[in-house]
Formats: structure tokens, sequence, C-alpha cells
């Protein structure tokens, strides 16, 4: 929680009406992004994201498992957030931590992982599989929120579509050999590495509405003056790949259509920074 | 499921081989029937009552096919967790599914973030400011999920809302459309769920035509979300007044 006086909510507040926020944004910009990739050694692929002082890790682990019964040609993908305490007194345990850990996790599985059959999903399951039904890769994705100030939902799913880019999958030989009853034997090569196609991963914009506008990535002092918040997952070819409004008072149809749209525009800004940034991060961190 | 004569003997289990059939739609074949008969663009109908607990403020059951919902709110009471005074009042909502509500069983579990979900669909509702410094506790449980869980336990809610006489702006109606291949089906049940490319909720309050919660997820182009809105909000409509219906046979059962 916020606390903030009558005359510093003023302050907000007409600064968003007047398109000049507190630190100098307009309503549509975001704070400057900055990507580190590789920063987890222990990891498959891994990723830090800083947008202002809001300051997230992904990290991305691939485990060989089984598929499931029910799709046998699909690989598993799980995310989970976790809201560590150190970040603010607020996540502490049983005191709404939890609940915005879930929440946080729901809305990128819900983002980012497509419908029940799979469509419309970043990471295409399809190829993760290994053997079909017998041996695939178990995907767990984990986000970490180190320092929150507001827009944590955008940060980490800019953070996975860069540990994602980060992430090599070893490369597996499969016996020959292998009955069609028995689980096949496989051999994990530790030399040889398989990459993601990440340009299919689409990006989070949430919307925050404060007053009669609408403004992108909203500080945590914005975030309290706000009275309702949609948030937006756009891929590269401007299709919606999930959406949610965040709470707050109800929204009349016609204005939601019109946040989807101002959503497609800024999500093709973000992504083109965000592409960016990435591949300097891989850059940098291939030259240390 | 029963054994075939001449067969070995075996132990029943679920039938899970139909779940890995090929999928329903090919392209754009209108001719499919759905699972219970109904057109794509029609909602089960819609039963509800209020007054289903006694020692509830207020309390709704639903029942939209085999989906089978209660709902019970409690106070406006005290907060039970000592927290810091508030001028507003707080909502508590909690959705949990009986073990036998689902065919695994205790499969319900899965179901972690509908509390929240609800809670954000009411909120934006419910006059919060007219019972400062108490809470409203709503408690839901999916006797049978039947497909639409979330719509229907939203939709209930609310209706035990109106019962227990906490001020609402109106009632909020929930509805869900599925996508499956290119067509859209309102009101999915469990097994059209099971097989989504992609699915769409909105709540929505009808008399004052304002999105409470919405949520996508799947692939969605521009035309098809303007299409599975105004469904929707054309179902919400109707789905409000037969909820509206229910709480008029209600008050003037009790005035008689």
């Amino acid at each position: 929680m916020v606390g903030l006086s009558v005359g510093e909510k003023h302050f907000i507040q007409g600064g968003i009406a007047q398109d000049l926020r507190s630190d100098g944004r307009k309503r549509l910009t975001y704070r400057p992004i900055y990507v580190e990739t590789g920063v987890i050694p222990q990891a498959h692929g891994s990723a830090r994201v800083r947008l202002g002082a809001t300051d997230v890790i992904a990290s991305v682990k691939a485990e060989l498992g089984k598929p499931s019964a029910l799709q046998p040609d699909k690989g598993n993908i799980a995310i989970y957030v976790d809201c560590s305490p150190t970040a603010a007194p607020m996540f502490e345990v049983g005191r709404g931590g939890e609940e915005l850990s879930t929440e946080l996790s729901v809305a990128l599985q819900r983002c980012l992982l497509g419908g029940k059959s799979g469509a419309g999903a970043g990471i295409d399951p399809t190829s993760l599989v290994v053997v079909e039904g017998k041996v695939c890769w178990d995907l767990y994705i984990d986000g970490l929120v180190i320092s929150s100030d507001g827009n944590l939902l955008d940060a980490l799913a800019a953070a996975i579509k860069a540990a994602l880019s980060n992430t090599g999958i070893p490369k597996v030989d499969v016996a020959a050999d292998a009955t069609s009853d028995e689980q096949p034997e496989v051999n994990i090569s530790d030399e040889e590495f398989l990459q993601f196609d990440t340009s299919g991963i689409p990006v989070i914009v949430t919307l925050t509405k404060v007053g009669r506008h609408y403004i992108v990535d909203a500080t945590s002092e914005e975030e309290s003056q706000m009275s309702s918040a949609v948030s937006i997952s756009v891929n590269r070819k401007g299709h919606i790949c999930g959406l949610m409004k965040r709470g707050g008072v109800g929204l009349d149809p016609s204005i939601i259509l019109d946040m989807i749209s101002v959503a497609k525009h800024v999500s093709e800004q973000l992504i083109n920074k965000l592409d960016s940034e990435i591949a300097a991060a891989e850059a940098s961190e291939e030259e240390s | 499921m029963a054994a075939k004569p001449g067969s070995a003997p075996v132990t029943y289990s679920p039938n899970l081989g139909q779940k890995t059939r090929p999928p329903i739609f090919k392209d754009n074949d209108l001719d499919w029937v759905r699972p219970d008969g109904r057109g794509f663009h029609q909602c089960r109908p819609a039963f509800f009552r209020t007054g289903a607990v006694n020692s509830a403020s207020g309390s709704a059951y639903a029942e939209l096919g085999s989906t089978k919902v209660i709902v019970s709110v409690f106070g406006p009471r005290e907060s039970k967790k000592a927290m810091m005074y508030s001028d507003t009042g707080r909502l508590n909502c909690n959705v949990s599914y009986t073990t036998f509500a689902t065919p695994v069983r205790g499969q319900g579990s899965d179901h972690k973030e509908f509390s929240s979900m609800l809670h954000k669909a009411l909120e934006g509702a419910i006059m919060l400011e007219t019972f400062p410094k108490t809470t409203v506790d709503v408690f839901a449980l999916v006797l049978e999920s039947g497909g639409s869980d979330l719509p229907v336990v939203i939709s209930c809610a609310s209706l035990a809302l109106a019962d227990a006489g906490i001020m609402m702006y109106d009632l909020v109606a929930a509805v869900s459309v599925s996508c499956l291949g290119k067509n859209l089906v309102i009101d999915p049940v469990l097994e059209e769920e099971s097989y989504q490319d992609g699915s769409l909720m909105l709540t929505c309050m009808p008399s004052r035509y304002e999105v409470t919660q919405l949520t996508f997820t799947g692939e969605w182009s521009t035309p098809d979300i303007n299409e599975a809105m105004q469904l929707c909000l054309d179902a919400c409509n109707k789905l409000g007044k037969v909820m509206r219906t229910c709480l008029k046979e209600a008050a003037s059962g009790s005035q008689e």
C-alpha cells in the first residue's frame, strides 16, 4: 500500500490528465527497459529485466519427463511467480503475497500458453517432444520479483521472453533399438544445444485507467490511483493472445475495445525495443 | 462400459480414449452438433433459486445443465483478520470444489485463481462504502462441474449478495464463449472446454452496460473479439433478466 496525501494524489491525477506524468513521461511511454541475460548459471536460460525501480528475474529450467496421456504430442510448460517478501513487506506470506503470486502466475499462463488445445501459444509445446508419448521436455519457468515499483506483469512477461531467447535445451539422442513398450534410453548431449523460436512470444501491455485517461507502465504510486486496469498480451502479428481485467470498477465495452487498439499500437514499439535489448544483452554476454 | 462377453474381465477405469480423438472441427464444419444438441449461440437453460442456506445472510443455488453451484454470503460482519482501519467495506471471496465435482476426483483444486477472479468480478458492482469497517464473505461451492463453472459461480454469487441485501449497482451476469476452430460456441460444456482453442469470459452489469471482468485466452483477431463480446453482452442481458425474475419471485413469495 502506498500512502499518499491528498495533494500528491491530485498531482498524479492532474499530471496524467495533462499528459505529463510525475517522472516526465507521457501517458503511453514506457520507462527505459534494461535486459541482462544469463544471470543464473544453474538454469538453462535466465534473464533479469529492470523497468525503472521494478526489478524481476526469470529462469527457465528444462527436465526430461513424460508427456501426459491426454496430450502425447505436447511437452509440459509450467509458469510460477514468486513475490519475495524482500521486495516489499506486503508480499509477506499470509498478507496477500501468495494471492498476488497466484494472480501473476495465472495471468502469465493465460497470456503465454494459449488455449487448452495449445492454439495461440507463445511457445510451441509440440517442439518439446523428444519421443511422442514417451519422452518430452518439461519446461519450468520461474519468475522472481526482486523489487516492485508497479507494472510487475509486463516486466515478468518481458523477462520470460528474454529468458527463453537465452535458453539452450540440450540435444537429445534416442537409442534406436528401443522397443515400442519400453521407455527409450536417451543420451543428453552436453555440447549441442537447441534454441527456441521466441519470435511468437507475446508481450503484455497493462493499461491503467486513472480518471478518464489510461497510461502504460504505471509506477506503484500511479497504480494506487487506478480506477481499473486491463492487461493485454499482443504478439508480433498484432493478434491478442490474452487479456484480463485486473479489478477495479466496471468499464464500458467500447472503452475496452479502444484499450485493445491502443495496446496493439504500444506493443509494436515495445516488441521492437525489447528485441533489440535482448539482442544487445546476448551480445554482451558472449563477449564477457 | 460393460465388458464385452468373452473378453477377459477388466476392472473399470474412466474412459480416457475419447479425449485423444482428432479435433471436432475441420475448417468450417458447421454441421457439427454440440454434445447436448444446442445451437452454437444458444445458452443452456438457467435455473436460479435464492435462500438455499438458512444460516447465511443470503444464498443462492444455480444450475445450468450439469453445472451446479451453491453460494452463501455472510455479513457484513466484523473482519476476522486484524487489519488496519478501512472506511470502505471488504469483500472476501472463496471458491471451492467438492471432491466429487469433477470427472477425476479432487481435480477441482486446479482452480486456485477462481477466488480472486470472483473477487474482481464482484468488486466493481458492490457499493463497498455502504458497510465500512466490515467484511462480506462470499463462499462458493461447485457441487458439480459441467463446464463454464466460473461464469455460473459469478452470476450465482451476485444473486446471493442481492439476497443478503448487500447494496449493489446492479446484478452481475457472466457468460463465457469458447473458440473451437473458427466457430464461437457460447456457454461451453466441460467437453468443449477441454478442446477449446481459446476462450473468453465476460461479466457485466446488464442495466448499466458495464463490464466488470473480461478475460481472454488463446489467439484472437479484432473481428473475433468484437463478435464474441457482442455475443456475451447479449447473453448477459438475457441472463440478467432470468436472475431478476428469480429475485422478484422470491420477494413476492415472502410477502404472501
